[in-house]
């Protein structure tokens, strides 16, 4: 059976070949089309380039092109033997961090790609730092340009060693690591036969027994986010999109914060009901005896309720062209809610180059860092620890020119309810 | 219906509610072709069987007979509030492919839809770009701001984290929505097919060719093709090595055309 699909961001320093891999790695498997491969070499022998660019295949924008670097994401279609990939190309230069993000929320897995010439650099520790901060454990590491140190066992080692310590550092367990030349294909898809002292995997290999497409989270509690509700003739839906755990008709159900419970009586889609459904579905759902819901509520089951929060500790992202002191007040998105909160206090920044504490309790979060953050809710809004329900324990900061940082939650303190409410006891 | 394409609809059905729910002046974008036509029946299913907002079509005039009769029949068909977009102006003076490729497409397209846009302030449009169609288009987002020039700034993108799609507060003049990014040209037809869903008949090999992407009559093109079903050209798709906008002329005037185009609000 074919497993399901995988996504799969490939990160590391800037021109590390993170491109020109991606580029080999559907080169190698012959799934370009002719013309677009014939349009890329006529474009390389106008501008009198006699080598094949790989990274063209993915860097589009003229400005990539001249200027040989990866300016936004590209998520291009992948299969192998095994396994059907997205993969997600990234820009390393470090202006470009929010990019990154981007794409690594969307992976469940990661490719980091090292120089074996250059060795660690700083987007290298930064990228392996934000993956793991995201949740993504799923990492394969390919030591790049191995023909440009004569295919050298001992700088391969060296650069492996120097790895192995930052990520464990992180907290990552063994990792598999691959010397490649992205540039000649050596052990991307083919075996290399220019080093006898490696035996392992090719890159593709690897991926195909390493990386496992993530699982629905049907064995979470339930929660579901309440998109809208609509008045259609003489009904009215709840809109709701499934997060985790599994929605059953006939049962009692809940919508917090405001805290209206009532009987599932029908799960709709157009043209025909459910009886039950799951993670990442968006249905339309009547409930017997509740009055008012609306977007940006939660729904659970009254057993296990999602908790309405007085004040959370993130690790927060900031994005370029934005900072944060105590006192700030922003409109903070998790799942579809949008509420107002507060800066209560910035209890660390944290260095993601060099993977340490830089400073506690600083004034000031600027554009770019890190930062462990506390904030308080100035409207009723629920969330939940990102290691317990990921998909409630993410959010990002709304900003003028859209998200301006991603956040994801430590630690939780839910405001205490009367103790006449049904909810938490 | 096979369970990946289901979840690419799921993944569709939910954005195109969030952008419903976020935005005051909704509409949706309908060349009569595979893509938008999924589209919209994505968001038929979504509203429970009737879009809530207008469908546009943005007319060049120089469009297939084939695709005005298709838009036509569907529209009632589907009970759709169908608005067309036509820059009359620009037609009147004579604009054509014949005189420059990029001003025609810009102007019959772009500004057509710019001043539709103006008009019915919509403050958000749904479209049916996909990654897989063309390098540029790739390079996108589920929500894509244009800024009050209508211009998209592909350099400098916002992020877009997870499944949380933001709305800018300021300095944007519309949304764009592609609730089908991350589809494929393939997965379009196989979802055409199990949904039997009403396809543009040009679509169809006659002859021994077959129209791959719908455009304007002068510069689409048909290929070698015997696919004469939806099943067949399924079939054709798997094992095919052509680019999917093979026949259309905008793509390769110039190397960046597509770009270019898109930069100023083209489609």
């Amino acid at each position: 059976m074919r497993r399901g699909k995988i996504n799969l961001v490939v990160i590391g320093h800037k021109d590390h070949g993170k491109s020109t891999l991606i580029g080999r790695l559907l080169y190698d498997s012959n799934v370009i089309p002719e013309q677009k491969l014939q349009e890329i070499r006529d474009e390389l022998e106008k501008s009198g380039k006699k080598e094949f660019e790989f990274a063209f295949l993915l860097d589009s924008l003229e400005e990539e092109r001249k200027g040989g670097l990866t300016i936004d994401i590209m998520q291009t279609p992948f299969k192998t033997k095994k396994g059907s990939y997205t993969i997600i190309d990234c820009p390393g230069h470090r202006e470009f961090i929010k990019k990154m993000l981007t794409g690594a929320s969307q992976a469940d897995s990661a490719v980091l790609v090292v120089s074996a010439k250059e060795g660690i650099e700083d987007q290298t520790k930064q990228h392996v730092f934000l993956i793991k901060t995201l949740g993504i454990t799923q990492l394969i590491v390919a030591i790049n340009k191995i023909d440009e140190v004569n295919y050298d066992e001992k700088r391969f080692t060296e650069v492996s060693v120097e790895l192995e310590k930052v990520l464990n550092a992180l907290g990552f367990g063994p990792v598999p690591v691959i010397p490649v030349s992205a540039f000649y294909g050596d052990n991307v898809v083919q075996k290399s036969e220019k080093m006898d002292w490696y035996d392992g995997l090719t890159l593709v290999e690897t991926l195909d027994k390493f990386i496992n497409p993530s699982v629905p989270p049907e064995n979470k509690p339930l929660r579901g986010c309440v998109q809208d509700v609509y008045e259609l003739e003489k009904k009215r839906l709840i809109i709701c999109k499934i997060e985790t755990g599994t929605l059953e008709y006939g049962k009692k159900v809940v919508f917090c914060p405001s805290g209206e419970e009532g009987l599932l009586r029908k799960i709709e889609m157009f043209g025909k009901e459910m009886r039950k459904t799951g993670p990442g579905h968006s249905i339309g759902l009547i409930v017997d005896g509740i009055k008012e819901v609306e977007r940006g509520e939660v729904l659970s089951y009254p057993t296990s309720p999602c908790g309405q929060v007085q004040s959370f500790v993130a690790e927060l992202i900031l994005f370029l062209g934005v900072k944060i002191e105590k006192g700030d007040v922003f409109t903070i998105r998790c799942g579809t809610a949008e509420k107002k909160c507060n800066v209560q206090s910035i209890l660390e920044k944290i260095d993601p180059v060099n993977l340490a504490l830089q400073e506690k309790y600083p004034r000031v979060l600027e554009e770019g860092e890190v930062g462990k953050v506390r904030f308080t809710a100035l409207e009723p809004i629920c969330m939940e620890k990102y290691s317990e329900i990921p998909q409630l324990g993410r959010f990002v900061v709304e900003g003028k020119k859209g998200t301006a940082a991603a956040g994801i939650v430590l630690e939780v303190q839910f405001l205490e309810r009367p103790k006449n409410d049904s909810l938490r006891r | 219906m096979s369970s990946y394409l289901r979840e690419l609809e799921k993944k569709s059905i939910a954005i195109v509610r969030e952008a419903k729910a976020q935005f005051t002046n909704l509409a949706v974008l309908w060349s009569t072709g595979k893509d938008s036509t999924t589209s919209l029946w994505l968001c038929k299913k979504a509203f429970f069987g009737k879009i809530p907002f207008p469908v546009i079509h943005i007319d060049t005039g120089c469009k297939f007979p084939q695709i005005y009769e298709f838009r036509d029949r569907l529209a009632k068909e589907w009970d759709m509030n169908l608005i067309v977009a036509k820059n009359e102006e620009a037609l009147q003076r004579g604009v054509s492919p014949k005189r420059d490729r990029f001003e025609c497409c810009t102007l019959l397209k772009t500004e057509a839809l710019k001043n539709l846009i103006e008009r019915e302030k919509f403050d958000a449009l749904i479209l049916s770009i996909r990654r897989d169609e063309h390098g540029i288009r790739a390079k996108e987002r589920y929500y894509s701001p244009r800024n009050s020039e209508f211009q998209w700034d592909y350099k400098n993108q916002p992020a877009e984290m997870w499944d949380l799609y933001v709305k800018p507060s300021e300095d944007y003049s519309h949304m764009r929505v592609h609730p089908i990014l991350h589809w494929t040209e393939l997965n379009v037809w196989q979802y055409v097919m199990q949904e039997k869903l009403p396809i543009n008949p040009l679509y169809f090999a006659k002859n021994g060719k077959r129209y791959r992407s719908l455009g304007c009559q002068p510069c689409t093109v048909p290929i070698p093709s015997k696919a004469e079903t939806i099943e067949a050209i399924v079939r054709e798709l798997k094992t095919s090595k052509t680019p999917e906008r093979a026949g259309r002329a905008q793509d390769k005037e110039k190397a960046y055309m597509m770009q270019k185009l898109r930069s100023l609000g083209y489609m």
